[in-house]
């Protein structure tokens, strides 16, 4: 099936196998391989993109249904060469380790930020509890944040 | 061949066209947090798939004098914002603000929940406390009720048929009435309840009960309406005696259902924990050992 798709602002015209999710289009075709697949089963959130304004998992929405909407991944933060601040935030606080939870859980605090620039610690929690990170502990992810609303 | 073809309709007169030929192998998308994991763990890789996402007129929150209106692609996210339900269902937004995890609140639907009928399905035991129904359009254009607890078989069946889509889900307004909804799962967040349970209360201004609706899930394939417990409740004073009263009746309940499982212990003793929430999140001020007003 053929299918339009905008992502990260950019229209592409895809031809999608209906049994495709949303991951493997962003990772398989359109070569964004910035969201990961771990569980592929919405538990861990390593592939977590904003879709219509709000983070959900790409692994288990079809291509279909994001056919026409809105999709962000992570490649979209870095604008001109400059990381997001909220990228920026992660790397300074040492909220990056392994890094394979990376890009899920800076998309979801992205979606976080952009309906709420002033997120109380609770709200922060809330919004990472779909993404797993084995590393870090969450405590220095959590800081990042905090530090990222703080520059806003 | 095998062949999966997607259809999205995205108005309802489209939808029963749809539904008009479905068969043995149409499937209903909505949120598609459990269907995908089964499309992919089962190799669905035939049939029809009726994508209702873009089912727009679908995805609405209202309220009449009577009802609370859910559309069937409402969010569950969207639900547990939402201050109609907050304010007349209490229950049904608490449910649905633990579902999951954030990401998968944002894409489940309400109308997928129930009809996927897990055991264990938070929204399934708020929505039987608050004697819900839902609407169903089927292939032949008929719009019709029935309860949820009609709808739900457990253990992932359900009584739909396959031409047959839940479009609304209609929550009945009592102001006199006060609800609410816990569970307990192996962590605090993103968790699959291993015990949920929602009550309705009705009491007069002396604070004893008149009405009583004690739905506990997740202990059998499905929710299920607890008359025992909820009519040794009737014409109680709601205190700390009141507490101990529904705990040791829950607990009798939970002998009664599951005696000899392996759950059965920890379950047993999980309920009155359950019962304790519920009662101290509905009546905070028997925390303190006050007098309720």
């Amino acid at each position: 099936m053929e299918m339009e798709f905008n992502v990260n602002g950019i229209k592409h015209i895809l031809e999608v196998d209906p049994m495709e999710r949303l991951l493997d289009v962003l990772r398989n075709k359109l070569k964004l391989t910035g969201a990961k697949e771990g569980c592929g089963e919405g538990e861990c959130g390593a592939c977590t993109i904003i879709l219509d304004g709000v983070a959900i998992n790409s692994c288990i929405v079809l291509a279909a249904q994001a056919a026409g909407r809105e999709i962000l991944t992570i490649e979209s933060l870095e604008k001109d060469g400059e990381l997001d601040r909220l990228q920026k935030a992660f790397i300074n606080n040492g909220a990056v380790q392994c890094g394979y939870c990376t890009p899920g859980m800076l998309m979801s605090c992205k979606a976080l930020l952009m309906k709420n620039p002033a997120p109380t610690e609770e709200e922060i929690k809330t919004a990472i509890e779909g993404n797993l990170c084995r590393c870090t502990g969450y405590t220095k992810i959590i800081k990042a944040v905090k530090e990222a609303v703080k520059d806003i | 061949m095998n062949e999966i073809v997607i259809k999205s309709p995205t108005t309802l007169k489209e939808l029963v066209q749809i539904l008009a030929v479905a068969d043995n192998n149409t499937y209903m998308l909505s949120g598609g947090t459990d269907f995908i994991i089964k499309m992919r763990r089962e190799k669905i890789n035939n049939g029809t798939i009726i994508n209702l996402k873009d089912l727009k007129e679908l995805n609405y929150i209202t309220n009449t004098e009577d009802y609370v209106k859910i559309g069937g692609i409402t969010t569950l996210t969207e639900i547990s914002c939402s201050s109609i339900v907050d304010k007349y269902a209490t229950a049904l937004k608490e449910a649905t603000g633990k579902v999951g995890s954030t990401q998968i609140r944002n894409a489940a639907t309400l109308a997928g929940n129930i009809a996927n009928s897990a055991p264990c399905a938070d929204t399934v035991t708020a929505l039987m406390a608050l004697s819900a129904k839902v609407k169903i359009i089927n292939g032949s254009g008929e719009i019709y009720e029935k309860k949820v607890d009609d709808i739900v078989l457990g253990s992932e069946k359900n009584s739909l048929k396959r031409d047959e889509v839940i479009i609304e889900v209609n929550i009945p307004i009592d102001l006199e009435a006060r609800s609410s909804f816990g569970k307990i799962g192996s962590r605090t967040a993103v968790t699959i309840s291993k015990l949920n349970m929602a009550v309705t209360f009705k009491y007069n201004h002396e604070m004893v009960i008149n009405e009583a609706m004690v739905v506990i899930g997740a202990i059998g394939p499905k929710a299920f309406n607890s008359s025992t417990v909820a009519n040794s409740l009737l014409n109680k004073k709601i205190n700390t005696q009141f507490i101990y009263l529904f705990e040791e009746t829950l607990q009798k309940q939970v002998d009664e259902a599951i005696l000899g499982r392996a759950s059965h212990p920890y379950k047993r003793e999980a309920i009155r924990g359950l019962a304790d929430d519920i009662m101290k999140r509905m009546f905070p001020q028997i925390m303190t050992g006050g007098e309720l007003s």
